[in-house]
This record gives C-alpha cells, sequence and structure tokens, in this order.
C-alpha cells in the first residue's frame, strides 16, 4: 500500500526539517527587522507539503498559498534562493521582487506562492489542463487553506477540474482558521472534503500531522490523476503554530489548543516512528538534523550578504 | 432508561474513496439520522439521551430542527476533553457505561464501532452504518433502530429479547490483551500504519475473521467465499495467505473493489483458542491499519470468550409486533 | 486579398494559427458547436475539435485563470468573454495574477494568453453588456490592451497578441463585427504598439479608437467641406501606446482632439491627453478637448443610448469650437 522506501523516508525526514528550520530562521530574522513586510509561516503544518510532495515528480506542477514557504521547500525550492527572496535581495529567487508571498520556480513546477486566497485554484486547473492536453502523464496539485475553500474561485475550479477530469489534485490544509475566523464560524461544513461529492470526486480527510498518512493518501490521488481518472480532494487536518502571520496577537484561539496540536507536532512523530521501525537511528536522524541546520545557516549567510535591487531593476520584467 | 449516543464526524472519510469507490458519509445526512434516532426513542418513551460531543456537533444540529415534543426531554452531552481522534470515541462508550446507560447506539463503520467496544464491553450496542466497509454496523433506517433500542432501554422489551451476543476477536501482545477487532484483523507486511485503509492483498499475511459470509464485504469477504460463520456461531476463522496457495478466492475487499486472495489454508478458530501472528508488521483492525508489532513483539490472536452485546432490531422489533407494544385492540 | 467582415478577420486568425501552431487553443462559454455568443469562433470547433475549442462553465474566474495557468505552463490560450462588462467577476485572476507574473516572479514567468472580449455600446444591451473598459487593463502594468477598429487591422493584431509572450486583453467592439474591409488572406502581424495614421490631414489630429474611428472619419468628410482638414489616429493598441505616431501628427496639426466611447472622466482619452500635453504642449495651438461619454451608466431606451455615445455631431462640433 506504501512504498517505503528507506531513501525516500530520509528524504521526507530531511524536507520537513528544512520546512522548520527555514521557518524558525524567518521567524528570528523577522523578529530582529532584518526581514521586511509580511510572512506567514508554516510551523506545524510541515508534514502537509512534505507528503504531498514526496508523491509528485519534478515535472509536476503545484501552485500555493500564502503560507508558501513549505511547499516550495518540500517541491525541491532552493535554500539560498528563496531565503535571499525573503529578505528582498536581488540574489533571490525573484530578484527580491515579489518576496515571501510570490516565490515560484517554474524549472522545477512551482508556479508560485499567492497573495490572495482563492488565487491559485484556476491557475491549477489551467495548469492540469496544460498536462491533459500536451498528454504528459503530468499532474499538478492545488494547495489551499480553509478560509480560500469559500472562495468562488475555488468552487469553480473543483467544478471545473471534475467536468474536465484533469490531472490535478486539491490539497486542503485546514488548519482551523481563516486569520481569525475559526472555521466552524466561516462554514456550515466541518470536512472540506465533503464538499468534493458536490462535485463527483473522492474526498478524503487525513491526519495532516502523519507524513505518512498524507503521503500515502497523496501518492494514490497522484496516480489516479496520472491514469485519467480525474481530480481528488484531500483535507489535512492540521494547524499553524504562529498566528496567521507574524506578529498576529492570535486572541482568537487558546493556549491550550495550541498545546494539545505542538504535542502532535509532526516531525518528533515521524522520527519515532523510523527509529522504532528500525528505519534509521537516532543517530542517523540527528545527522540529517545538522546538516539540514547547517544549510539554513548557510542560507542566511547567503541571502545576508546579496544585494539589494538597485532601481534599475525596478522596471524589468514587466513584460516578456 | 438512558440511551447513549455517539455519532462519529469523521466516520465514511478515509482514503477508500480514492483507492476504492467508497461514498463520501456527509456529516449532515448523520444529523438527520440523529434526528430519526431521537424521534425513534421518543416514540419508546426513553427520557434521557447522553451524548458524545464531536467536532461537527453533529447531536446538537440535529435538536436544531427537531421540536422538543418529539425527542426524549433530556438530551445531555458527556463532559470531557475532546482530541478529535478515535480516543473520543473510547472515552465516551467509557462514560455511557459510568453513568449507566442501558444500551448505545453508534453512528459510524466498522472502525467507530470497534472504538466504542473498546470503551465498553458490557454496553449492548446497537450500530448504524454511516462508514465505508460495514460489516458490523447495519444499513437500517434510524428511525426504527431508535425506536428498537428504546423500548429495550426502557425496559417494555427485556434486554436478552432484543439482543445476540457477537463473537469479537481479541489481540494479544506479550500475553496481554492490547486490543480486539469486532469483525476482522490482517497481518500487513507494513511498517507504517500511514493512512489506515487496507486494500492491497499482496500485503497481507493473514487473516482473522469473528464472522463470515458470502454477501459480506470487507475483508471478511474473502473468508465469506469459504465457509459461514455466523456472528454468535462461536466460531471464527482463520486464514494463512502466506504459504502456496492452494486455492484463490475472489471477493470485493472494498466498494467496487473486487480482489484475488491466495489462501494457503484455512481453520476455524472456537472461543479462547490463540492463533499465533508469524510476523512483524501492523494488524490492521476492522479494516484499519492500526497496531504496529515490532521484531520482539510476540503477538496472537483469539476468538473472545464474552463477546458483546448486540440490539438485532428486526429481532427486538418483531418481539415488540408479538407482545403488541404497538398495537392496541379498540373497545 | 479579400473583402472580410471584422468578424470573419477574427475567426480566421485564430483558424491560421490553430492552424500553425499546435499550443494554440480556445476556451470560453458557448465557443464550441455554438461558435461563440457572437459568432466570432464559428466553425472552429468542427475544424479543430472539443480539445481545442473548449466549452466552459458560466465561471469566468475559472475561464481566466485556467487561461493563465495553461499559459504558464507553456500553451497559448485564447480565452473568451462573452461580454467585457463579465470581466469584474474574473478580475484577480486577471489583473493580480496573469498579469503580475512576470515580475513578482522576477522575470522567470510567460504567460502568453488572450483575453478576447466584446465591448462597446449600441446594441441596446443596458448598463452590464455594454460598457467600453479600455481604461481599467491599462491601468495595470503587465498586460497589453489591443483595440482595434478594422477587420485589417483586426486580424494582424490578433495574430500578434497569439504570438505574444504576454496576457493580451483584445477588446472587440460589437458594433464593428459587421464591417467590411480588405483583408490579407496570409497570416500577418500587425506589431503591437503601432499606431496608425488612418486619414491625413493638416488642421486637426483626432485621436481615436475602434468605433470612434469610424465616426471621426465621418466627421472629417463633414468638417473638409468646411474646409477643415482633419488628420486621424488610431492607436490599435492602448499598452504598449504607439506615442511618437500621435506626438508626430500633433506637431503637425497643432491641435488635438481625443474622442473615446467609454466614460470621459479617468478614460484612454485622458491618459494620451497627459501625454501629448507632457511631451508637446509647445506645439499645439489650442486646448486639448477630450470626447467621451458623460458620467454615467450605459442606458437601454434606444434614444438614450444614442445621446450616451459620442457621435458624428459632437465630434464635428467639438473641432469646430476648439478653433
Amino acid at each position: 500500500m506504501m512504498q517505503t522506501d528507506k531513501t525516500v523516508l530520509l528524504d521526507m525526514f530531511r524536507t520537513m526539517n528544512k520546512i522548520r528550520f527555514f521557518e524558525s530562521e524567518v521567524q528570528k530574522f523577522f523578529a530582529a527587522g532584518q526581514i521586511p513586510g509580511f510572512v506567514h509561516l508554516y510551523l506545524g503544518e510541515e508534514a502537509v507539503a512534505t507528503g504531498v510532495c514526496a508523491a509528485l515528480g519534478k515535472s509536476d506542477m503545484i501552485t500555493s498559498t500564502h503560507r508558501g514557504h513549505g511547499h516550495c521547500l518540500a517541491k525541491g525550492g532552493d535554500l539560498n534562493l528563496m531565503m535571499a527572496e525573503i529578505f528582498g535581495r536581488l540574489d533571490g529567487y525573484c530578484k527580491g521582487k515579489g518576496g515571501s508571498m510570490h516565490i515560484a520556480d517554474f524549472n522545477i513546477g512551482i508556479l508560485g506562492a499567492n497573495g490572495i486566497v482563492g488565487g491559485g485554484g484556476p491557475l491549477s486547473v489551467g495548469a492540469a489542463l496544460s498536462c491533459q492536453y500536451k498528454g504528459n502523464k503530468d499532474v499538478a496539485v492545488c494547495f489551499f487553506g480553509d478560509g480560500a475553500s469559500n472562495q468562488g474561485t475555488t468552487q469553480e475550479s473543483l467544478n471545473l477540474a471534475s467536468a474536465w477530469k484533469l490531472p490535478l489534485v486539491f490539497v486542503n490544509e485546514n488548519n482551523g482558521y481563516a486569520i481569525s475566523l475559526a472555521q466552524r464560524k466561516a462554514m456550515a461544513v466541518t470536512d472540506i472534503a465533503d464538499r468534493a461529492a458536490a462535485y463527483d470526486m473522492p474526498g478524503v480527510v487525513v491526519d495532516g500531522n502523519d507524513v505518512l498518512a498524507v503521503y500515502e493518501a497523496a501518492q494514490q490521488a497522484v496516480e489516479r490523476a496520472r491514469e485519467g481518472q480525474g481530480p481528488s480532494l484531500i483535507e489535512c487536518k492540521t494547524y499553524r503554530w504562529r498566528g496567521h502571520f507574524e506578529g498576529d496577537a492570535c486572541v482568537y484561539r487558546s493556549e491550550e489548543e495550541l498545546a494539545e496540536w505542538k504535542a502532535k507536532d509532526p516531525i518528533p512523530r515521524f522520527a519515532r516512528q523510523l527509529v522504532d521501525r528500525e528505519v534509521a537511528t537516532q543517530a542517523e536522524l540527528d545527522a540529517i538534523t545538522n546538516e539540514v541546520a547547517e544549510a539554513v545557516a548557510a542560507a542566511v549567510r547567503f541571502a545576508e550578504q546579496s544585494p539589494y535591487p538597485s532601481e534599475e531593476h525596478l522596471v524589468e520584467d514587466v513584460y516578456a | 432508561m438512558k440511551v447513549g449516543l455517539i455519532a462519529n464526524p469523521a466516520s465514511g472519510k478515509d482514503i477508500r474513496r480514492i483507492v476504492a469507490h467508497g461514498s463520501v458519509f456527509d456529516n449532515q445526512e448523520k444529523v438527520r439520522m440523529v434526528r430519526r434516532i431521537l424521534t425513534g426513542l421518543r416514540e419508546a418513551g426513553v427520557e434521557e439521551v447522553l451524548f458524545m460531543p464531536d467536532s461537527y456537533a453533529i447531536v446538537e444540529r440535529a435538536l436544531l430542527d427537531l421540536p422538543a415534543d418529539r425527542r426524549p426531554p433530556s438530551i445531555e452531552p458527556l463532559v470531557y476533553w475532546q482530541h478529535n481522534t478515535q480516543e473520543d470515541t473510547v472515552r465516551a462508550a467509557e462514560l455511557l457505561e459510568e453513568a449507566g446507560a442501558a444500551v448505545m447506539i453508534v453512528l459510524g463503520g466498522d472502525g467507530t464501532a470497534r472504538a466504542a467496544c473498546r470503551g465498553s464491553r458490557n454496553l449492548p450496542i446497537l450500530a448504524l452504518s454511516t462508514g465505508t466497509n460495514n460489516v458490523f454496523p447495519v444499513m437500517t433506517e434510524a428511525t426504527v433502530a431508535g425506536l428498537a433500542a428504546g423500548i429495550l432501554a426502557s425496559g417494555a422489551l427485556p434486554m436478552d429479547k432484543g439482543c445476540y451476543e457477537a463473537d469479537i476477536l481479541e489481540i494479544l501482545v506479550n500475553g496481554e490483551v492490547r486490543d480486539l477487532a469486532l469483525v476482522d484483523v490482517a497481518v500487513a507486511r507494513e511498517a507504517f500504519v500511514g493512512s489506515r485503509a487496507v486494500w492491497d492483498m499482496d500485503r497481507i499475511s493473514a487473516l482473522f475473521l469473528a464472522r463470515c459470509k458470502a454477501d459480506s464485504i470487507g475483508l471478511s469477504a474473502i473468508g465469506g467465499q469459504i465457509v459461514h460463520c455466523a456472528p454468535d456461531s462461536g466460531t471464527g476463522l482463520a486464514l494463512d495467505l502466506q504459504g502456496p496457495a492452494q486455492r484463490t478466492v475472489r471477493a470485493a475487499i472494498a466498494p467496487g473493489l473486487f480482489v484475488s486472495a491466495g489462501i494457503a489454508s484455512h481453520s476455524i478458530m472456537h472461543k479462547g483458542e490463540t492463533f499465533a501472528v508469524e510476523q512483524s508488521g501492523v494488524l490492521a483492525l476492522d479494516g484499519e491499519r492500526d497496531l504496529v508489532l515490532h521484531k520482539k513483539d510476540t503477538a496472537c490472536v483469539r476468538l473472545a470468550l464474552r463477546g458483546v452485546q448486540v440490539v438485532d432490531v428486526p429481532k427486538t422489533l418483531e418481539a415488540a409486533r408479538t407482545r403488541t407494544l404497538f398495537a392496541r385492540q379498540i373497545g | 486579398m479579400a473583402r472580410k467582415t471584422y468578424l470573419q478577420a477574427l475567426n480566421d486568425a485564430m483558424r491560421q494559427e490553430m492552424e500553425r501552431d499546435p499550443s494554440v487553443f480556445i476556451l470560453g462559454e458557448d465557443v464550441g458547436k455554438f461558435g461563440g455568443c457572437f459568432g466570432v469562433t464559428q466553425g472552429l470547433f468542427d475544424q479543430f475539435g472539443e480539445r481545442r475549442v473548449r466549452d466552459t462553465p458560466i465561471s469566468e474566474s475559472a475561464i481566466v485563470g485556467a487561461a493563465a495557468g495553461a499559459a504558464s505552463a507553456g500553451l497559448r490560450p485564447i480565452a473568451e468573454l462573452m461580454f467585457v462588462d463579465f470581466i469584474g467577476v474574473a478580475m484577480d485572476q486577471l489583473f493580480n495574477q496573469a498579469a503580475k507574473m512576470r515580475f513578482m516572479f522576477g522575470g522567470k514567468a510567460k504567460v502568453p494568453m488572450v483575453l478576447r472580449m466584446p465591448q462597446g455600446a449600441g446594441v441596446n444591451a443596458a448598463a452590464q453588456h455594454s460598457q467600453s473598459l479600455e481604461a481599467w487593463f491599462m491601468h495595470i502594468p503587465g498586460i497589453k490592451v489591443c483595440i482595434p477598429s478594422t477587420p485589417a487591422d483586426a486580424k494582424g493584431l490578433l495574430v500578434s497578441a497569439i504570438r505574444d509572450d504576454n496576457p493580451v486583453v483584445f477588446l472587440e467592439h460589437k458594433l464593428l463585427y459587421g464591417i467590411e474591409g480588405e483583408v490579407d488572406d496570409d497570416l500577418y502581424e500587425i506589431p503591437l504598439g503601432s499606431g496608425r495614421v488612418v486619414r491625413e490631414g493638416s488642421d486637426v489630429t483626432i485621436v481615436a479608437t475602434a468605433l470612434m474611428v469610424h465616426r471621426a472619419l465621418e466627421a472629417a468628410e463633414i468638417l473638409a467641406k468646411d474646409g477643415i482638414s482633419v488628420e486621424i489616429v488610431d492607436p490599435r493598441t492602448l499598452v504598449p501606446l504607439d506615442k511618437e505616431c500621435i506626438l508626430t501628427s500633433g506637431r503637425k496639426t497643432h491641435a488635438l482632439v481625443v474622442v473615446q466611447e467609454a466614460v470621459k472622466t479617468a478614460g484612454a482619452g485622458a491618459e494620451i491627453a497627459a501625454m501629448v500635453a507632457e511631451e508637446a504642449i509647445e506645439y499645439l495651438d489650442a486646448p486639448i478637448v477630450r470626447l467621451g461619454a458623460p458620467f454615467c451608466p450605459v442606458p437601454f431606451s434606444p434614444p438614450l443610448e444614442q445621446a450616451y455615445m459620442p457621435s458624428v455631431d459632437k465630434i464635428v462640433e467639438a473641432v469646430r469650437n476648439q478653433r
């Protein structure tokens, strides 16, 4: 039911840690005033992007959200280029013109994070349409949040993807809150997966803090999409440890709730499974963690050493 | 006089909707079913209902649209810290037993019913199907299910006239009972629980069935093509799928999903007789990968000496008819 | 060369481009067997099939966004909205997504899509089916805007738009679909950003677009009888704007009248007038005059609608009053 090749499993462990360290550093440097603008951190949700992207190949495509750092890293985004972009530097992914909410790497299928809630849905439909049109067996994944699921664009996209049987997997990251609004106050259903039935596609709920559950569901949905059987909706129940953005006082949720979710931290949980099942020793895992921590530290150095873009770059790249 | 109500908001939503053709059982339908159950309970004269609170507020939502004169007068939530996991169901069943409920009505699939029985092996259970592969829960109209549970709970009909004892499986790890299964235990060559469901027979090395019959769905359908073990027969079936196959069986192990299984041997399980689990891996209980076995663990499965009491809706209502509980002679 | 309608010219451009390039396809509401609400895609479904001429549900956001997504993934979609007025429900996908991808992503994205939309009043379609919204699109960096007035321009500009690597908004005037003109049978491009002197003259320059080009031509005939020689410039694309074409004419005639069908306030004409004022005011002998619709929605009742649109008489009057 699950291909549990050691390399794949350890890659997932590496990716989750990469996201964790990356976001922790972003949090630190944002607090220190060295990162401008807004940042929306993925801390606590690492298992979702990791499990989904582990089921994808390089030429498969993703569309992302505000909270996109994790998706980009899991899809193979470069640490240095990402960090430099978030620092607003010339050597960043987008020459410092996009920032945290607009990171893309078309060479590895990252069609862009998105500053508009629900903005990625129609784009993912187009990406999946391009796969179907070219007949190349690639698939697209649309990451979207519980907030985005109430946008018309998302519903239009679910419908069109199903009507056209597109190779598209909708991955809902349900972290319970659309900025400050609890999901229970925003919608009459608790399971966004229930909405799949309205579009005649499979809708499943998985534990978004269990990377293997996410990975297995994604593998099956991706395979289904590749075989031409159309889209699926996977709802991953998870939680963001930080506020919607850095600086959010989180007055809308309780410390107890946060503590409960922190106890479900997907990373130690996965580490325990790996050691327990004798896939890896603790020493091997520690080596991975150290290697990732060093790579993230190097990315910060890379970002800090990169210059800011100069005014001559201002009006470049408006048109092709 | 109290009736317990457990409605699982998470049932009917697992990966079998992708790997097979399972229904998406939305929670709105569970709300409607709870309304119908409550009218049945009211009709039977039940005065008090205790329910499991859940993230979807299934019972609270049901009450919003159900007039007071069509439901039992007292309907209260059990009070405990919700974790939104299977453990909520286990805990709810424990609390229902402690609170003196006479019967528990459980909405969910095999997995939900199993969790409820883990919480209480003493309370009679009426499990209604809102899950995926349902062998243990019944597909019956919620209104009459409520009525049946109600007349047993209220004492209008003695409990033993409406129940039967269903055989269940116990899983022993290192000599201690660790878990139970209501229908089937599958030994999977998996390292991880993952998305829980089981759909790939190539990865199953043994099956233990508390019951099986030819028209089943799920893993027990495999045994059902070989022998018929009624739920209260006091026998179960053990299948070895690992050795050289002596025969192959085709059966529907998930909705819309037929597979072939090669059977090396089968043997009838009698109550109390233990069957060793030959390899480490993951045990799938009632269709859900759940219990991880380590290399050093020794595990075995047995048909429990004592099963669980199950409310039989047709039998109950038939007994009610013969006692003319709902038909009165005029004049 | 053959006489073709504006509609046939557009249809030819799409057909020939689709024959030439397999990555070009069409999506939109009723564009398939039905042939499009105004008939612009007639016959293309029969020739290319449903894979390349795709009927969509009435989901404008999904149409525009799917075009942007497919374009960024290497295809060349031509999306059609039935009326430009419907862009409101899909605006985010155009102005926040398609338009900004290239810049936001540091020059890595290419979004070669065309968004065709009929616009304009004159068919008694009332307030939500008659607007001229070109100024909206001009205001967003990252989008190109075509607004052809003749069959020949319609074809050449559409070919260029399809081949362009940017999102191009292609505005077709509903009243022009039936006009005829000489159109080359072969494929040809008209570079985006090249204006055209439609009529040469020496006393005043009228810059006009779409239907207004034709009204300006009629006005010029009347004014010629008064001895006023009118030069007419059709910029053909508003982004990029052929400033030199307009400035050259203005420097020659020393007078500028800008005519647009859209509401005058904050319109394309305001941009053109301001540009000329900034760059060539010293050449002008009279204040710049702008003509456009009054600041109200498009009315339904035919006489009111006629009063709403800049007419030949109003153009004549504006030129006379300027002198």
